[in-house]
């Protein structure tokens, strides 16, 4: 934000302080701490998405197969298997393979596996990445029915819990939201109720010399707005210094932390959250105009 | 154009207003309603530019059906009508030529038309050297002549006048009576509810005299027709 536009503001902000009295404050107060609270939803939820997305499409099954089959055969199931409703992907892992990827896990210790004698326990076996993650469940057990396999395993647990608990922040989130919107209605109408009511002898000219109603509304509905958008204003300010400082301190301790990077996600934010104030303050005033219109 | 038949007010609380009224006003009339306090001049007045819904019968107003208008049309009404009350209703943190623009900016007419239309109505009502003054700043005949101004500079056809002398001395509303009458000459419809027995009774317009809902007295040229 330029110096110029930032002095616009501060100025604006207290031209509107001296003008009108601590409702305005209060209204421009209201809105921040509500729009504060639901950006930070915004953010939280939209992070948890970002991280579910990032797990998904990492989800696979590990498709062990029994000792019995032969590569003839488990060529058979790997195109059985491609067949399969949600399969994206099926690689094929040998159980040398599987050694080499096992002996460069261990490192230092691979010594550990002269214990072997060079037999391998290792079972050949199949990485099957699924499309949806909804998919995996049913698809990992038909997979485990079929002839030849020994087992399919999934982190099962891991993503349940994360749906579970992005389902809850959604839910918690939008009925926080649904009353902060109300309280916010509630203090801008009052707000521009005031000065309506101050205001209500020029009303009454304007409708003796036949102002339209939308004529007379428009002056309390732009008041609203710009109540909406101050309030708004101060929160995305917030909500931005907030979301730069948590990414640092995320970054600093969990690097593979999947955060949304935050351009242009912040002014993504930004524009939600000023959009979302005015709107509110203009719908605010308009409710509390209609009473006071009355022909 | 004004044309009453029938017309009936009661008030939610069950009083009756105007009981049985038939009245035709024609265009460039000059009419005085009078009666007593409370015998339902304020509501006939009020029933011309829609404040007041009659309960039944016909009414319109400039060729508007004013019972059947949707909300919507009451505005462009009111723009034929040019309304003046006892108490002026200025605007007090606006000055003189600012209360009269105020009547044509907020019927958002065309803004070159403002100056030339405020002045030649604050000539009409002598007001012409006063136009940076505010509202406290003039005496009450003064005031009720900017209402006045405010009231005709968008042209109105019907001109609607509450007790507009009620609050002031008679030589002041001999001074309003001269404007109404050099603008009822113009070619403007008239109609003033009043108790200004001398004026009614100097004047010999036609009056209409209302007592207790009902109108008892109709009369082209008359005189007030009650002790004050």
């Amino acid at each position: 934000m330029k110096i110029r536009t930032s002095e616009y503001f501060i100025r604006e902000v207290f031209l509107s302080l001296k003008r009108n009295n601590w409702m305005s404050v209060a209204s421009i107060g209201t809105v921040a701490v509500s729009l504060f609270i639901f950006g930070m939803f915004l953010m939280l939820v939209m992070n948890m998405n970002k991280m579910a997305a990032t797990l998904e499409s990492q989800v696979q099954i590990n498709v062990y197969l029994e000792d019995a089959v032969s590569r003839e055969e488990a060529r058979d199931m790997e195109a059985e298997l491609k067949d399969m409703q949600g399969v994206e992907k099926v690689t094929f892992v040998s159980r040398e393979e599987a050694m080499e990827h096992f002996k460069e896990r261990l490192g230092d210790q691979k010594t550990l596996l002269e214990a072997l004698d060079d037999t391998n326990p290792l079972p050949d076996a199949f990485e099957v990445t699924i499309a949806r993650p909804e998919l995996v469940k049913t698809a990992a057990e038909s997979i485990e029915k079929m002839e030849g396999v020994e087992s399919a395993k999934y982190g099962q647990d891991v993503m349940e819990h994360l749906f579970e608990m992005t389902r809850l922040i959604r839910i918690f989130g939008f009925s926080l939201m649904l009353v902060l919107a109300l309280a916010t209605l509630f203090i801008i109408s009052n707000t521009i109720r005031l000065t309506v009511f101050a205001r209500r002898k020029e009303i009454a000219i304007m409708k003796y010399v036949g102002a339209t109603d939308w004529f007379i509304r428009w002056p309390f509905v732009l008041e609203g707005m710009v109540l909406g958008l101050l309030g708004s204003l101060v929160a995305a300010v917030v909500l931005r210094i907030a979301y730069t400082g948590m990414a640092e301190k995320i970054y600093d301790t969990l690097a593979f932390f999947p955060l949304i990077p935050e351009q242009p996600f912040l002014t993504y934010i930004t524009i939600v959250v000023v959009l979302s104030g005015m709107a509110v303050g203009a719908v605010g005033s308009a409710v509390s105009i209609k009473r006071f219109l009355k022909v | 154009m004004i044309h009453m038949k029938d017309v009936m007010k009661v008030y939610e609380n069950g009083a009756v207003a105007l009981n049985n009224v038939n009245v035709d006003i024609r265009k460039g009339e000059f009419v005085f309603l009078v009666g007593p306090s409370g015998a339902g001049k304020s509501t006939f007045i009020k029933m011309l530019f829609r404040e007041v819904l009659p309960t039944s019968g016909i009414l319109t107003v400039n060729g508007r059906d004013v019972v059947r208008m949707a909300n919507r049309d009451v505005p462009y009404l009111r723009r034929s009508l040019g309304v003046i009350f006892q108490d002026y209703r200025l605007l007090p943190d606006k000055t003189v030529y600012e209360n009269i623009a105020f009547a044509m900016q907020v019927i958002e007419a065309p803004r070159r038309m403002m100056q030339r239309s405020v002045n030649s109505v604050l000539d009409i009502v002598g007001l012409r050297d006063k136009y940076k003054c505010f509202p406290n700043q003039l005496s009450g005949g003064e005031q009720q002549r900017v209402a006045i101004a405010r009231a005709i500079v968008n042209n109105p056809s019907i001109v609607i006048a509450d007790e507009p002398t009620g609050n002031l001395d008679p030589d002041t509303s001999w001074g309003i009576m001269d404007i109404f009458q050099r603008i009822n000459a113009a070619g403007t419809t008239i109609v003033m509810a009043t108790h200004d027995k001398t004026i009614v009774d100097f004047m010999q317009r036609r009056v209409i005299a209302i007592e207790d809902g009902r109108i008892v007295r109709d009369e082209a040229q008359g005189g007030y027709g009650y002790e004050n």
